[in-house]
């Protein structure tokens, strides 16, 4: 729950104006707008990688905002987050791209083998656990990506342009993963701009535009007609 | 955790074993120089100590002192509680003795004058023998007419004393100037292996690490290059030390008195326990600024 809250980068330019947005728990929201609206602020502001200026952030009865530097990790591990770039340790291999984020939750070896595994399979990787992450294709390393957000099980999965590297096609087998992993009852909120993915899948769309957001509850479920595109910043 | 802190931190080295490597060399370099200070130091300690408790001084008589005159410092000497050998040594024999231990001089000193080398009445004492005492009995040998001056050698203990003084001074010195280099090395060393990783440390955050967490490697990784450097300075001392001594062993024990000593264990492990404290301490400098995700 975003409850007035302001982000600015520089005086006078607010990026976020009082924003108000309630998300609730299991839910699948698209967030689109301009480039410059604050898409990339509003989940770096979720996953604590910035702070708000003014307001309440809550997430699990906490808000995020005021959270300690000390308690940032333990929000981080409900939280998984799939950015454009992928950005995956390419040296690693694929298993210790994923791994890693239960070996920092201090679990056991055997079991962090297992769910790896289990995760690998679910994002079509199965067997590519050995294979150095660097030499995979962009939907591969994606898909690696996603296997880290998703192997903790987190609450929350925030993605940040997922597709923006990816062809047409590509684009969509990643959001059909992502549509799996939401109807396993993880809230997934996709920042996009690509129109195309918004039609292809009609969830509630939150577009942000001069540091507001403006809720569409159903998305974009038919082709848009010309006012509706006209009401849409894209 | 601390299996995968480790994992990652000989992973990390292994993975950039060239930087790692040039490190390790640079401190091994500065190492070496604290170790040489540290030897000579521990040698020289121990020549003092030896000549501190040389347990001998030596009486050199007057020319015209007479038979009956070394017979009665003899004797008196003999009866004084401490003493356990009172020999005479005429000139002649001074300079054959002198010259038996000098060897290739022989020659040479065969040419110098007996007076060169005064007849003397070598005192052997105890070694734990007080300085006081032997003070005490120096003083009123001094006094007597058939003797010329006594030697205690503690003129040279105390130039040695001041030479080791000295060697500490420098060692201390050298060891601020190691210290420094290793934080300079170290620290730049991490700095850049931290920038090279720089999306394994974003990885480490966004997933949920903690500092602890994502610093530990790092922390190794310098630590172990501290360790390495120094134990590389301990090892390549010791073949300096073994080449040298095999060379002139014979010629260092005549010169020095004793035989010359490799670096004290606990001094060498110290040395490493240093290197390896100094290294975490230089990496946690460098860790300073985190990458902040």
């Amino acid at each position: 729950m975003f409850e007035d809250v302001y982000k600015s980068y520089r005086a006078g330019v607010p990026v976020l104006r009082g924003m108000n947005l309630i998300i609730e728990r299991g839910e699948f929201v698209f967030i689109t707008g301009p480039s410059g609206s604050g898409k990339s602020t509003l989940l770096r502001l979720l996953y604590r990688a910035e702070r708000v200026d003014q307001g309440r952030i809550l997430f699990m009865g906490r808000d995020v905002a005021r959270l300690r530097d000390e308690s940032v990790p333990f929000l981080r591990r409900n939280i998984g987050v799939v950015f454009q770039d992928f950005k995956i340790v390419s040296s690693w291999s694929v298993y210790e791209n994923v791994a890693i984020t239960l070996e920092v939750l201090g679990l056991p070896t055997r079991l962090i083998k297992a769910r790896v595994g289990e995760v690998l399979e679910r994002v079509g990787l199965t067997g590519r656990g050995g294979d150095v992450a660097g030499v995979l294709s962009g939907g591969e390393q994606q898909r690696v990506a996603l296997a880290r957000a998703i192997v903790g099980e987190p609450a929350l999965i925030l993605a940040d342009e997922p597709t923006g590297n990816l062809d047409p096609q590509l684009a969509l087998d990643i959001l059909g993963l992502f549509d799996e992993i939401h109807e396993s009852g993880t809230t997934v909120l996709f920042a996009t701009h690509d129109r195309t993915l918004l039609e292809v899948r009609p969830r509630r769309l939150i577009v942000l535009d001069e540091g507001k957001a403006m809720d569409v509850p159903n998305g974009v479920s038919t082709p848009p007609d010309e006012d509706y595109d006209n009401q849409l910043p894209l | 955790m601390f299996d995968g802190m480790t994992r990652r931190a000989r992973r990390g080295m292994l993975r950039e074993w060239r930087l790692h490597t040039l490190s390790v060399f640079s401190l091994a370099v500065a190492f070496v120089c604290l170790g040489a200070a540290l030897l000579v130091v521990a040698n020289l300690r121990a020549i003092e100590e030896r000549w501190a408790h040389a347990g001998r001084f030596s009486v050199y008589l007057k020319d015209q002192a007479t038979q009956p005159d070394i017979d009665l410092v003899k004797s008196a000497l003999t009866k004084v509680p401490g003493v356990t050998e009172v020999r005479y040594v005429s000139s002649g024999q001074a300079r054959a003795e002198f010259g038996m231990s000098e060897g290739a001089a022989k020659s040479d000193l065969a040419a110098l004058p007996v007076e060169a080398f005064p007849a003397s009445i070598e005192v052997l004492v105890r070694p734990d023998m007080p300085d006081a005492d032997i003070a005490e009995i120096t003083g009123k040998l001094k006094v007597l007419p058939a003797i010329e001056d006594v030697e205690t050698y503690q003129a040279w203990t105390e130039r040695l004393s001041r030479l080791v003084r000295g060697g500490v001074a420098a060692a201390s010195l050298l060891a601020i100037v190691v210290f420094a280099s290793v934080l300079a090395v170290v620290g730049s060393t991490i700095r850049l292996a931290l920038q090279r990783r720089r999306t394994e440390v974003e990885v480490l955050k966004l997933v949920g690490a903690t500092d602890v967490f994502v610093k530990g490697p790092f922390l190794l990784e310098g630590s172990a290059q501290g360790a390495m450097g120094a134990v590389g300075a301990v090892v390549l001392l010791g073949l300096l030390f073994a080449i040298v001594r095999g060379r002139l062993d014979g010629e260092l024990v005549t010169l020095i008195g004793l035989e010359p000593t490799f670096l004290p264990w606990p001094v060498a492990i110290g040395m490493i326990a240093v290197g390896a404290f100094l290294g975490m301490a230089a990496a946690a400098l460098g860790l300073r600024k985190l990458v902040t995700v």
